[in-house]
């Protein structure tokens, strides 16, 4: 996608949960990059791996999760291979993630300005003085009222919430914000005011942002580039502009085309028949193939490559960019 | 803003001072009526005594108990606010008033705190602890370990303890708060002597309390690891050690303050078995006494003082709430 060094690289990155003996392949063999200033938008169904991608770039999984293979590089340090306390010591600094619940994401008996002074003062050397100050700043970016710091979550509202989470975000000057569903639980108005708002911070502290959605009307308007996910692959990756309208995914494209705000004027409404495989028992070869219109025998035995179809956009089919989508044309 | 928060949490309290007082009406008078129609007449433990007609007359007359129910009632409230509980049929006829407070309340008090602190200190610290590692041997040893002396008499610890460290290793005091005939140097050596007679009882109590105060901190413990905040927390990359004390722990001391002030009377009754192994001057040796030898009186001051302590301790659990979780409605 470009010619320098990206602010995170993920290669082949697989994440597996345990479930007994049981393994439950969330997320297998996902590769993207996001430069400074970039926002990937990562979309897919409930369930197909988004936020175990998240949770796997931060290591914050769940205990019966692995990551089992791949490498994640941010800002020029692998990740996969630090020890706890080193990657410890990295989480905020680097990168910082919004939770999709803001309401939850703080700690309900604490007020939020010592919340964020905590993060502060345990990653840099402040003093408590110094850091209610970076708070105050904060704040005043995000457009809250620096004296509501010494207020408890539950008298901010929604919107506010997720005010003082992103302010959170940028406490300690991150690279890479992390954001999980940023906007779902919150209504229509409050949502753009929150993009827009990340939109003019991201442009400010020149951070990478990776987007995390199911609704690909949010990321046609706020992203740089998308993401496809199906059942735990990255199937399709490019910039918006290209994987919208030149889709080379048959999964992309049906999926796009089941938000037709996103397609315009041509309204094509689409309906993905079947429902997505079950992780701990996923067919062979694409794990589409159940489900795809255009599924040959090749496609029920061998898994299709992940390849550079176009500059910059890469798909996950066999039959990438000679299929007859109907887009683009 | 502020202001406006701190007169409606001035009002709650005073909310809850006036439901106190009614609820502890409520209960001076159940307390009243309990013990006048309790089966066997009061009065007919002093006649096993073996008084003669005209003494047991004056005798009943002196402790009122030939007066109309109603009447009797007014003078118990009246004398109970003058600070008067009646007289011990035994212990010589002494002010209950003085039977429960001279040196019983305090014995009791000083031994109860102690196990209390210990116990709370150490059931909430290893709770928190065993939680973190759960599952691994930290985990289930101090869960075996606590619910075994949770489940274990106190009655035959006692004598174990009295057995080896008293009798046989000649470590610690038989019996009593303080050396018998023994006349303390100074404050110091007194303190000293007193701390030596407690440790036997202390320990006893501290281990059968110890075990319901780490398995609710546990257990919410964990409860509080799957919340989100936790998660944010671990993502934040705070330290293992603030995650567990600064966030986790203060979330689950809401539960324990409402099961500590709950249990607080049984706590103190359930100490008089200790008290009773080590001879231990204390409530619940005296209440143990006062039972068998009938001493109505005694009984009923010490029921009225339990009650006072159950109201008290939950008042005091609702205005911590008020400090623990900024969310209480008002
Ligand atoms: N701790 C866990 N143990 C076992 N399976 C898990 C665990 N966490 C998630 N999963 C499973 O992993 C898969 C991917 O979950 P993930 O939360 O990453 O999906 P998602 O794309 O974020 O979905 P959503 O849009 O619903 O948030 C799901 O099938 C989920 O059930
Ligand atoms: S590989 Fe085959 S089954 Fe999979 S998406 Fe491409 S055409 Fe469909
Ligand atoms: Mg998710």
């Amino acid at each position: 996608m470009a010619t320098h060094d990206p602010v995170l690289q993920v290669e082949d990155l697989a994440t597996y949960y345990y479930l007994g003996d049981r393994e439950l392949k969330a997320v297998d063999g996902v590769s993207f990059s996001i430069d400074a200033k970039r926002t990937l938008g990562l979309a897919g169904e409930s369930g197909c791996g988004k936020t175990t991608t998240a949770y796997s770039l931060m290591r914050i999984l769940a205990e019966n999760g692995k990551i089992t293979r791949g490498s994640i590089n941010l800002g020029g340090i692998e990740l996969t291979t630090l020890s706890e306390e080193e990657m410890r010591k990295l989480r905020w600094k680097k990168a910082s993630i919004v939770f999709q619940y803001a309401m939850n994401a703080f700690n309900p008996v604490l007020r939020i300005g010592r919340q964020i002074v905590e993060v502060i003062r345990e990653k840099g050397d402040y003093s408590k003085e110094e850091a209610v100050n970076i708070v105050s700043e904060l704040f005043d970016e995000v457009g809250l009222k620096p004296e509501r710091q010494t207020d408890y979550p539950h008298e901010f509202s929604g919107g506010m919430l997720q005010r003082a989470i992103i302010a959170q975000a940028l406490a300690c000057d991150p690279q890479l914000i992390i954001a999980d569903e940023p906007v779902t639980a919150l209504d229509v108005i409050v949502q753009n005011k929150i993009l827009d708002l990340l939109r003019k911070l991201q442009e400010k502290y020149n951070l990478a942002v990776l987007f995390i959605t199911h609704d690909l009307s949010v990321v046609a308007e706020n992203c740089h580039d998308v993401g496809i996910m199906y059942a735990g692959n990255l199937v399709e990756v490019g910039n918006v502009e290209a994987v919208f309208k030149r889709s080379l995914h048959p999964y992309s494209y049906k999926l796009i085309g089941a938000f037709p705000s996103v397609v315009g004027p041509k309204k094509r409404l689409e309906f993905i028949p079947g429902t997505p495989p079950n992780l701990m028992n996923l067919p062979k070869g694409c794990r589409f193939h159940p489900r795809c219109p255009f599924a040959t025998a090749k496609c029920a035995t061998d898994v299709p490559e992940f390849r550079e179809i176009h500059d910059g956009h890469f798909a996950k089919c066999h039959y990438a960019g000679e299929l007859d989508l109907g887009g683009g044309a | 803003m502020s202001t406006g928060k701190s007169t409606s949490a001035w009002r709650y309290i005073g909310q809850r001072v006036v439901q106190t007082i009614i609820i502890w009406f409520i209960i001076i008078t159940l307390n009243f009526i309990i013990f006048r129609v309790m089966p066997g007449d009061p009065r007919q433990a002093l006649i096993g005594e073996g008084l003669s007609p005209e003494l047991r007359i004056s005798v009943i007359e002196r402790f009122g108990l030939d007066k109309p129910m109603i009447e009797q009632y007014w003078l118990y409230l009246v004398n109970l606010f003058r600070g008067d509980l009646g007289y011990s049929f035994s212990h010589f006829g002494e002010p209950v008033i003085e039977t429960i407070f001279a040196f019983r309340f305090m014995n009791t008090f000083v031994l109860m705190g102690a196990a209390l602190v210990l116990s709370i200190i150490i059931g909430m610290a290893v709770g928190v602890f065993a939680a973190a590692k759960r599952d691994t041997i930290v985990d289930t040893g101090s869960t075996v370990t606590f619910l075994i002396a949770y489940a274990l008499p106190v009655f035959w610890i006692g004598i174990l303890i009295l057995y080896y460290m008293g009798f046989l290793w000649d470590l610690l005091p038989i019996a009593g708060t303080i050396t018998r005939g023994y006349n303390h140097v100074n404050i110091i050596d007194y303190i000293f002597d007193y701390t030596h007679h407690m440790i036997g009882p202390l320990i006893v109590l501290t281990l059968s309390f110890i075990g319901g105060f780490y398995l609710i901190m546990r257990d919410t413990v964990l409860d509080v690891f799957t919340q989100d905040y936790i998660l944010a927390a671990r993502a934040k990359g705070l330290k293992e050690r603030t995650i567990l004390y600064g966030h986790a722990m203060r979330n689950a001391m809401l539960p324990m303050v409402s099961v500590i002030a709950v249990n607080m009377p049984y706590l103190i009754s359930g100490a008089m078995m200790t008290e009773y192994v080590f001879s231990w001057s204390g409530l619940g040796l005296l209440t143990y006494n006062a039972v068998l030898s009938v001493d109505y009186p005694v009984l009923q001051g010490v029921f009225l003082f339990l009650a006072t302590i159950a109201v008290l301790s939950n008042f005091a659990a609702d205005i911590l709430y008020l400090y623990l979780d900024p969310r209480i409605r008002y």
